[in-house]
């Protein structure tokens, strides 16, 4: 089946797509790129470096700009997923999606009404074994935002590897936060994996910080 | 106590989403795992539990091998169908399958006292076909305007139209609890 991902450049759209790749055919990535950082559908501060993760994969790429307003968001999703159905002749679309019925029924629902297929291999999902696979699959990614306690400074640009999964882990139990992010409580960014020909290098970044809520703002980026 | 998992899904990617939840819940126990396509020549009788899983949106392909599932009619054991297990049932039992789109979160009330589900909750349905009246079956559970629980009146067969696996999870344990 040829497939488009609904692609955000985090370890868990790449997870998705990896696990699809075992028995598909990745025909596109689809990506959204909102101006509203609150949106809740879509909100990846690194999200304008996904266009070299699409090159290292050679994998085509559509992006479809939204304002992040609720319920037009949906409109300009929409729009990309019919695009990538004319654009590729997909006949399916595959989510990293875990736990929101929020995102879920409202991306469900847009790929029914245009008969495609809806696949969401994460589904429940706990997040320590999100963690578990993010690791039996190689995957390297960076944390690109933060917005919850304990999360200082330090932990933006940093690697989620095995000691950081362990004090992820440890946090889960001690601040009661989700250790994988779902809740928000950080974003990742993929800078290499098995489908990457390339690593995504950072070149030069700005972290925006205070009271628990930061981002990554990369400047500067390339394929080495 | 051996359960068998019937996964209705024709792609092998839609189990990670409607198969796997439901062996995180049962995985305690002991079960087997068969895909639907493989039923034909299968002997049911060394399992107490069935259940049935759901399937994609888009997949339909189950609906061909509806005669497979016929001898669950006479297993005598307990059974539990789920979204497209539910209109398996549903359908080996001669009811009348409608089409009926529902995705989402909706709100649904206890209408028999039952083993498996009390009072009110919340449940995520995600089905294009329903039920519109049941003649051999109970409606324990409905939504404003969708059956969502049925049993059926002289087995122990259970149907439920939304995901228990998803904000449910203990209509499955208490089906394994009977």
């Amino acid at each position: 089946m040829k497939l488009g991902i609904l692609f955000s450049g985090g370890k868990d759209s790449y997870l998705a797509m990896h696990l699809a790749s075992e028995d598909h055919e990745i025909s596109c990535l689809l990506t959204m790129k909102s101006s509203n950082q609150d949106s809740w559908m879509f909100h990846t501060p690194a999200i304008t470096w996904t266009n070299l993760q699409a090159e290292s994969m050679g994998i085509p790429q559509i992006i479809q700009e939204t304002e992040g307003i609720q319920d037009d968001e949906l409109d300009d999703l929409f729009t990309l997923i019919k695009k990538a159905k004319e654009d590729f002749s997909i006949q399916g679309i595959v989510t990293g999606a875990l736990a929101s019925t929020y995102q879920s029924t409202r991306i469900q629902k847009i790929c029914n009404k245009l008969n495609l297929w809806c696949f969401n291999p994460l589904w429940q999902l706990s997040q320590e074994k999100l963690l578990k696979k993010i690791q039996t699959h190689n995957i390297s990614s960076i944390i690109t935002g933060v917005a919850a306690e304990p999360f200082d400074e330090s932990w933006l640009g940093k690697e989620i590897d095995s000691s950081t999964i362990n004090e992820l882990l440890l946090y889960s139990k001690k601040y009661r936060i989700n250790p994988a992010g779902e809740g928000g409580e950080f974003e990742s960014l993929v800078i290499n994996a098995p489908m990457f020909s390339k690593k995504l290098e950072i070149l030069s970044s700005i972290i925006h910080y205070s009271n628990f809520s930061g981002r990554l703002e990369i400047m500067e980026a390339e394929l080495k | 106590m051996k359960i068998l998992l019937i996964s209705t899904c024709k792609e092998k990617l839609s189990e990670y989403e409607f198969v796997n939840p439901i062996i995180e819940i049962i995985k305690s126990f002991d079960y087997d795992l068969i895909n639907y396509r493989n039923l034909d020549t299968f002997d049911f009788q060394r399992y107490e539990k069935i259940i049935i899983c759901g399937t994609s949106l888009q997949d339909n392909d189950y609906l061909n091998y509806l005669l497979d599932f016929n001898k669950l009619k006479n297993h005598g054991k307990d059974i539990l169908g789920i979204c497209s297990g539910f209109q398996i049932i549903c359908s080996i039992f001669s009811e009348e399958i409608i089409v009926q789109e529902q995705i989402g979160m909706v709100n649904v009330e206890t209408q028999i006292q039952n083993p498996l589900a009390s009072g009110n909750f919340q449940a995520y349905n995600m089905h294009n076909f329903s039920v519109g009246e049941v003649t051999s079956f109970s409606v324990l559970a409905k939504s404003e305007n969708t059956i969502q629980m049925i049993s059926h009146k002289k087995f122990n067969a259970f149907g439920v139209s939304f995901h228990p696996e998803v904000r449910n999870q203990e209509i499955i344990t208490n089906f394994l609890l009977i």
